[in-house]
């Protein structure tokens, strides 16, 4: 899975930089204008965003303010407060990706398009959704970890 | 109305307390205003996506991506070492490289996060062996660090330019005076802290051997000392926009970490471009539903609504710079900088606006106030990082930490608010 | 009830005057029933955003170009040298005219009501240099000018002898500033005095387009309205469009003399050139964009206003 993840978002990293890269040099060097680039490169670069999202949840490096775990002063309190902010994550997360979905059926009914290619921007519209999708499943995941963890105190921390 | 933002806020507050990751943060937030304050959700994910696809941004995860593939491919260390050549052999002097050093790399990243990534492996210890404490050292690195949100290329300064509508090359250039008087204040602070420090100092080779070790180093670092060269001039010297010239540092950063510098193999690339592109994705999608919320507080009025809220306790311009200073700082004790921005440039554009500050000082007052957030607890993320990467305890960079902040940042943040010049003297020059 | 209405200029400009009047009007003949709470410069997104925010309801209206992300035909109104006067233009672009009808239609499938089309200006050329052959389409200019992400000004600009660079709005001013790009194509004198005066140092009023922006409603939030409180609406909506109509012109001329006055030079070109460069640019690029809005639909309504 780590390979994966490492292979997907170096391609879409570089496919984008490598895009805008291109724009410099048909436009300064060659002179000649590129129609359509722009709007083309708009799909790696949100399913970058969203999968690059959907890698932190996975490595659950999400940013956060760790204010109350400096505080701590035992492991099981450390993974009740986990459990919480998990607890909240799904909560919230779950009513965000009800409306990511709205969001999808709206795009499939009116199926727009980019302006010079005409390419249906629905393909990139769905990202948000199918990421918060997978998000969820990690949150979810890391939620089970952590009360295996407190019903087995003995099990060490892994991640 | 503001009742309901105002408690939108402390939900975010709470919860971000609680350690939630700050997407979901923000989409508590956005619950509050929903479910409470009647606020229309419909047709906002669409809006907050579509403003994720603006090519401003693309900026962000470039530049992010170029400063990580320089702090993997070892053009830190050679940055480090053409710079020691001057100041090492000096009482302090190491301190002093630190600092310019993340000055340095900060022209190359867009990030506050990069300069401790990079320098602190190599320097921390170098500076412990010198006799300098661990805890110090690494305090200093860190707070040198977010140099790199001030010295341009900044993210900071695209997002605020961004959500403004300002000129993002007028920002850049807006926090150019006070990250350099910043970097002043460190090197001066450092060079009176090592007096108490039993340093052991490095000798200095003297004559032709300097001349030579000079050009040696030097020529080790021209291909990291061209790469600022080749962004600031491609974005100033109108070959490029800042969007295509953070490609264009990628793909410069690319060869040259591999072939030159040799620390870039395939699999430190693919390490460097996976974690450049999770750090991006998180910020993206915390962007995302901040974005969202600070949207709902202008479609609500808020922002006016605030303005009034202020200008009925007074009018005082010089009252007025300070209770913002106050809440920039407590702003930038709990979020990070580009989440400060986003939520509070357009609340209080208008009221800076209505006292006579121009949009681009602004940007600087922002942009110092929210660098500095990044090592004020209890969120200090940049300190936080530091910590790890030096092997110390938090709570003992704290205190050298906060001596730094409030010699270094500190004045700097008093003279941005009040002294125009220093933000806005290489704007005007440049034409903006 | 409180409605929100988005517009893309600054404060204090004509368009944010004129609407405050509007604002005004509705609230008076209302008798304080129906407000208005005006975004000015974009706040509420740029035009594409904001059409889809005003389709599903979540913005109540808004005064801007169209959209065409989602229906290509609405580039019919956006078709270069359509109109060549004033005169033609109200007779197309007017109550009642081809193209007029055609976008009401148009929005309407969006679940969108068009309530009124506001004129805005002929485009032009803006540059930050000094011309080149500026009348003679036919020489190729070596001269790099932004062009909006709309595919008949990407031809256009071509057609007219410029290289073509399509560079987001939100980069376009930096861009021109620092030299990446020389010009602006997509906009006319109105919009280049509003956005781009400081870095606009000859103006060629090429006619290149007929500006029309247009105040839309939400339809369900438009019928959800009582009846005296719609019809307050729909007439008020009636008098900012044909009070438009009788300002527009002189409207054009005011912000060209604003560009002038700030230092640009207008480059005033003769009735020949301009059908030259009319003649040219309508072999090139209707075509093209005819077969991407439908051909037998596109030229239905050009053939009501084709001279
Ligand atoms: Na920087
Ligand atoms: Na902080």
């Amino acid at each position: 899975m780590n390979r994966v993840a490492s292979y997907l978002l170096t391609g879409l990293i570089c496919l984008v930089a490598g895009g805008q890269f291109i724009q410099v040099i048909t436009r300064y060097v060659l002179e000649i204008p590129v129609m359509g680039l722009e709007e083309t490169l708009l799909y790696p670069t949100l399913w970058l965003y969203v999968l690059g999202a959907v890698n932190a949840s996975r490595e659950n490096t999400h940013i956060r303010a760790n204010v109350l775990e400096i505080f701590l002063k035992t492991t099981k309190q450390a993974t009740i407060l986990a459990i919480v902010g998990e607890v909240i994550s799904i909560t919230v997360g779950l009513w965000l990706t009800w409306w990511a979905w709205d969001f999808t059926k709206y795009s499939l009914r009116v199926w727009k398009e980019s302006p010079t290619l005409y390419l249906p921007t629905f393909y990139m519209d769905m990202a948000l959704f199918v990421g918060l999708v997978l998000m969820m499943i990690y949150t979810f995941t890391h939620l089970i970890k952590h009360i295996r963890q407190l019903s087995d105190p003995e099990k060490p921390i892994d991640d | 109305m503001i009742e309901i933002a105002l408690l939108a806020v402390a939900v975010l507050v709470i919860l971000l307390t609680l350690g939630v990751p700050l997407p979901y943060c923000f989409g508590a937030g956005l619950m509050v205003m929903y479910f409470i304050g009647d606020v229309v959700m419909k047709g906002n994910i669409l809006w907050g996506f579509q403003q994720l696809g603006n090519p401003v941004l693309l900026a962000i995860p470039l530049f992010v991506l170029a400063g990580t593939i320089m702090s993997v491919s070892g053009i830190a260390a050679s940055l480090l070492r053409f710079v020691n050549i001057f100041v090492g052999h000096l009482r302090g002097g190491l301190g002093v490289v630190a600092t310019i050093s993340c000055a340095l790399i900060g022209a190359i990243s867009g990030s506050g996060l990069t300069g401790v990534a990079a320098i602190g492996p190599l320097l921390i210890p170098e500076m412990e062996k010198q006799g300098y404490p661990r805890e110090y050292a690494t305090a200093l690195i860190a707070n040198s660090s977010l140099l790199g949100l001030l010295i341009p290329p900044s993210v900071t300064m695209i997002v605020y330019g961004w959500v403004t509508d300002t000129s993002i090359l007028a920002c850049f250039l807006a926090t150019l005076g006070p990250g350099l008087l910043i970097m002043f204040n460190f090197s001066m602070v450092n060079i009176h802290m090592a007096k108490k420090f039993a340093l052991k100092l490095e000798d200095r080779p003297r004559g032709p051997d300097f001349i030579a070790e000079v050009s040696k180093r030097g020529f080790k670092a021209t291909p990291a000392l061209l790469m600022p060269v080749i962004i600031l001039g491609g974005i100033y010297g109108g070959v490029m926009t800042p969007t295509e010239a953070a490609a264009v540092a990628v793909i410069y950063a690319i060869p040259v970490g591999f072939l030159i510098y040799k620390g870039l193999n395939l699999r430190t690339f693919l390490g460097a471009s996976k974690e450049a592109s999770t750090a991006v994705g998180a910020i993206m999608l915390m962007i995302l539903f901040s974005m969202i919320l600070s949207q709902m507080f202008v479609l609500e009025g808020i922002p006016q609504e605030l303005v009034e809220a202020i200008f009925s306790i007074t009018e005082d311009k010089a009252i007025l710079l300070i209770l913002i200073n106050f809440l920039l700082f407590f702003v930038g004790m709990v979020v990070n900088d580009v989440t400060a921005i986003i939520l509070i440039a357009p609340l209080l554009l208008p009221l800076m606006e209505a006292i006579g500050v121009s949009p681009i000082q602004f940007a600087a007052i922002m942009g110092v106030n929210t660098a500095m957030g990044g090592v004020t607890p209890p969120y200090a993320s940049i300190l936080y990082l530091g910590a790890r990467i030096g092997k110390v305890k938090v709570t003992k960079v704290i205190r050298p930490a906060m001596i730094l902040i409030v010699t270094g940042y500190l004045p700097v943040v008093i003279l941005t608010s009040y002294w125009d010049n220093l933000s806005l003297f290489l704007p005007r020059y440049f034409g903006y | 009830k409180r409605l929100k209405i988005s517009h893309i200029r600054p404060q204090g400009t004509t368009i944010d005057l004129e609407l405050k009047d509007f604002a005004g009007e509705v609230k008076k003949a209302s008798d304080g029933d129906l407000k208005m709470r005006i975004f000015a410069a974009s706040a509420l997104g740029d035009y594409t955003t904001v059409q889809e925010r005003v389709s599903v309801g979540a913005v109540d209206m808004a005064v801007q170009p169209a959209a065409t992300a989602a229906s290509r035909r609405m580039q019919i109104t956006a078709f270069p040298y359509v109109a060549e006067n004033w005169k033609q233009a109200k007779s197309i672009y007017g109550p009642g005219g081809a193209i007029y009808d055609a976008m009401k239609g148009l929005y309407a499938k969006q679940d969108i009501t068009m309530l009124a089309a506001y004129p805005v200006y002929f485009g032009g050329v803006a540059l930050n240099r000094e011309a080149i052959a500026p009348g003679d389409p036919t020489v190729e200019k070596g001269i790099k000018v932004r062009v909006p992400g709309i595919k008949s000004f990407q031809l256009e600009g071509s057609s007219l002898g410029y290289i073509s660079a399509p560079i987001p709005f939100s980069e376009a001013f930096t861009a021109v500033q620092t030299g990446v790009v020389d010009g602006v194509i997509g906009s006319g004198a109105e919009g280049y005095y509003a956005s781009f005066r400081d870095v606009t140092k000859t103006y060629i009023p090429l006619n290149t387009h007929f500006e029309v922006w247009y105040m839309i409603v939400n339809t369900e939030t438009l019928n959800d309205l009582d009846k005296k409180d719609r019809a307050v609406l729909v007439k008020a909506a009636t008098n900012f469009e044909t009070k438009r109509w009788t300002t527009a012109e002189a409207d054009q001329a005011a912000n060209e003399k604003r560009l002038a006055d700030n230092g640009a030079t207008i480059i005033k070109l003769t009735d020949e050139q301009l059908a030259a460069t009319a003649k040219k640019v309508r072999a090139e690029v209707w075509p093209v964009i005819l077969k991407d809005v439908g051909e037998e639909w596109g030229k239905k309504i050009l053939s009501q206003v084709a001279p």
